[in-house]
């Protein structure tokens, strides 16, 4: 590996900047910033490997600092540290900052470590490979390829289904399930590019399986379509589930319509680059999630890494 | 009339029968019925029907008239009695309702009372209805009602002080939320410079070790160059980190850093303490200035990032009030304050007084208050806010609180512009009367 990764800091407290920069001391190129518009401009002239933001700043919000970021330096792995987890930066972190993690404050530095320790890995491997990250807006070709892959909506509620097969009409074939066990069949017989799903089915929580499905098939873009608020799961469904969107409900069908659009391209420029799915690892869960699991869906589980193995690294 | 009413409370439920008079009866007999028979001694009248249908009373009174005559009794006394009846009696349906029937009955009668009324059935003789049962009935019907709206009134006085409690709760469970957030970022630092500094009092070890043996080496007589050499490379490697003067005054930063933490925690904790302090009684020599600091502390969470706060404190004597109801106040205006501003503004907090009132003037850059809406402000449960955002009570207890004071709230507004809010408390006011369930 070439030299070390850069990581760049943002926090309006320079205290927790200070002490960033020690525990990382000797192992980055440390920046550090209290400004997100200087962030941007340490980006715009530099490489950066990783980006650690927090999320309520003065001068700009850590979510618009990350998503300008995956614009102007879309190598970078973005993480959001923050003692702030209301539901608005969640979402936007997802949905406009795609980011790698969602740390809380107070953190622990053995964890912190790790995880940077690991961003930095990724993107400097990456860059190695010279991998190209952004979708290129004008391919055709990935609408032409799409016809193969298909759409599994998980949700009780029909009009989740209706709304979904309205919108992929012309684009893709679309499977639809109301339980978890038939939707993970579902799985492990077609080539499943999207899956649009509830979090809480029949008042059951079914974040761990969701979480675990990502595992076991990496390549899988989750579009999650919830009312449901709990900032704990939403927050675990990043770390551990990599999940594409957040999306409100009542589905609103013109972001849903956009969402599964990216997604789809999303999913072309990954198995083009196989690697780049590394950039969406998903962390262990500190308890295993198999016990939420039950036996049948277990031996779809198996089934689907098999269908996969190709992607498998 | 219609029939309008239930049963049980319908007149009905008031008719005595009793066997009527015909029409062409003679005097004396009804006389007899009526002066001698027990059974009637408690009716002031009898009724006259003809085939089912009342065409009359004869009163008591009337009879009296009659008898007291000289020689009325052998004078009047063959006669048929509709020669001496009220050919227009009170009559009343069995259907009609106790209210009702009241209402005709007092309207019509005639005094002294002197009659009881008849009560019919599809047009058809059913009894007499005594007007006293009718007085009794309805003082009963009263203090049935009198009963439930007292009952009522307390149902409501309870769910007013649940929401009041619940307001409470909701602003209590806002402010928690805010300072927890607020307390994690120093505890973020203060957590990751103990750990650092843990990190490296381990290396200081291992130098001190490396140093032990150094000079275990050196007054060891057999000891051989070579290894010397690598000892002192082990040492300056291990000693690097502590060698510069610039990373010296890093970790010395690092404990400075986190003992300023700490105090902020602390400090945190301590407005916390201060803020929902129990007591709700007269307080001497209360500084408003540091209940408002306290307030702006506690309420930081929300201003930090879209207000400048601009604080003009005058010269102002120390009053009597009760802090922690104030600083519920301050807390509600700071808040709705940093709510009316939409993107960045200001907040401007002033002071002064002058011999009778202390004045606190808060007044932010915000979105205003539309007109028609000023006079409602401080009513219980209006709010502009969507459902389940706001109860509503904020500014309605901030204007029970002042006016327990003997203090008082007044608002100025203009659209696009702002709102101020002023406050004037007297120096030392009568009373502080507890302000109900607050």
């Amino acid at each position: 590996m070439s030299g070390k990764a850069t990581i760049l800091f943002v926090d309006d407290e320079e205290r927790i900047l200070r002490s960033l920069k020690m525990l990382f001391l000797g192992k980055y190129n440390i920046k550090t910033t209290t400004d997100g518009h200087e962030a941007l401009e340490i980006l715009k002239n530099e490489k950066v490997h990783v980006i650690v933001s927090d999320q309520r700043m003065p001068t700009m919000m850590g979510v618009d600092l990350l998503r300008q970021a995956s614009q102007i330096a879309p190598h970078a792995m973005r993480l959001l540290l923050t003692g702030y987890s209301d539901l608005a930066a969640i979402v936007g972190s997802v949905n406009e900052g795609e980011i790698y993690r969602y740390v809380n404050k107070p953190w622990k530095a053995d964890e912190l470590k790790n995880i940077v320790a690991e961003a930095a890995n990724i993107a400097l491997r990456l860059s190695e490979a010279q991998t190209p990250i952004k979708e290129e807006k004008t391919k055709p070709a990935a609408k032409q390829a799409s016809l193969q892959s298909s759409i599994l909506v998980l949700d009780n509620d029909p009009a989740t289904h209706n709304i979904v097969k309205k919108i992929s009409a012309n684009c893709a074939p679309v499977y639809c399930s109301s339980d978890i066990e038939n939707a993970f069949q579902i799985l492990s017989e077609k080539e499943i590019a999207i899956m649009v799903s509830e979090i809480v089915i029949d008042g059951k929580d079914v974040s761990g399986p969701i979480k675990t499905l990502k595992q076991y098939n990496p390549n899988i873009l989750t579009i999650i379509l919830t009312s449901f608020q709990d900032t704990k799961t939403l927050i675990e469904l990043i770390n551990q589930g990599q999940v594409y969107r957040f999306l409100p409900k009542p589905a609103h069908e013109g972001l849903l319509g956009k969402s599964i659009q990216a997604a789809l391209q999303r999913y072309h420029l990954l198995r083009d680059a196989p690697q780049l799915l590394m950039r969406h690892k998903v962390e262990e869960p500190s308890q295993p999630i198999t016990s939420s699991i039950s036996g049948k869906v277990m031996n779809y589980l198996k089934k689907i890494r098999e269908r996969n193995g190709l992607f498998a690294h | 009339m219609t029939r309008e009413t239930p049963p049980d409370n319908s007149i009905a439920a008031l008719s005595v029968h009793i066997p009527p008079v015909p029409s062409t009866c003679p005097v004396h007999e009804v006389g007899s019925l009526l002066f001698l028979t027990e059974k009637y001694q408690s009716f002031l009248s009898l009724p006259v029907v003809d085939n089912n249908e009342p065409v009359g009373v004869i009163s008591r009174y009337e009879l009296t008239k009659i008898y007291v005559k000289q020689f009325g009794r052998e004078l009047y006394g063959k006669q048929p009695v509709s020669n001496f009846m009220n050919p227009k009696p009170l009559i009343i349906d069995a259907a009609l309702s106790m209210e009702s029937a009241s209402q005709y009955i007092t309207k019509n009668i005639s005094h002294p009372v002197t009659e009881d009324f008849i009560v019919i059935s599809d047009n058809k003789y059913m009894g007499v209805g005594i007007v006293l049962d009718l007085l009794g009935a309805m003082e009963k019907q009263v203090a049935r009602r009198n009963k439930l709206l007292a009952k009522a009134f307390a149902d409501l006085k309870a769910s007013q002080a649940h929401l009041v409690q619940s307001e409470k709760m909701a602003s209590l469970g806002q402010m928690v939320a805010g300072v927890a957030h607020e307390i994690n970022t120093p505890l973020g630092y203060v957590r990751n410079n103990v750990e650092t500094i843990q990190g490296l009092f381990g290396q200081t070890q291992e130098l001190v070790n490396a140093y032990q043996s150094l000079v275990k080496m050196l007054t060891d007589s057999d000891a051989n160059e070579e290894e010397l050499h690598t000892q002192l490379g082990l040492i300056e490697e291990l000693g690097a980190p502590f060698s510069t003067t610039e990373m010296i005054n890093e970790m010395n930063q690092l404990f400075n850093d986190s003992l300023f933490g700490v105090d902020q925690i602390a400090e945190l904790v301590m407005n916390l303490k201060d803020f929902s302090r129990l007591d709700r009684s007269k307080v001497e020599n209360v500084n408003i200035h540091d209940c408002i600091e306290s307030s702006l502390n506690i309420g930081r969470n929300n201003l930090k990032y879209k207000v400048t706060v601009k604080k003009e404190f005058g010269e102002i004597p120390n009053i009597s009030c009760s802090p922690s109801q104030l600083n519920q106040v301050f807390l509600n205006l700071f808040t709705n304050a940093a709510q009316a501003i939409e993107d960045k503004g200001t907040l401007q907090i002033k002071t002064y007084a002058d011999e009778t009132f202390v004045y606190i003037s808060v007044q932010d850059s915000g979105k205003g208050i539309p007109k028609e809406v000023i006079p409602k402000i401080f009513d219980p449960f209006f709010t502009t806010k969507p459902i389940g955002q706001g109860t509503g009570l904020g500014l309605s207890i901030c204007f029970q609180i002042i006016k327990s004071h003997d203090g008082k709230i007044q608002v100025a507004s203009e659209m696009g512009k702002g709102t101020r809010f002023l406050i004037s408390l007297p120096h030392s006011p009568q009373k502080i009367a507890k302000v109900s369930n607050t």
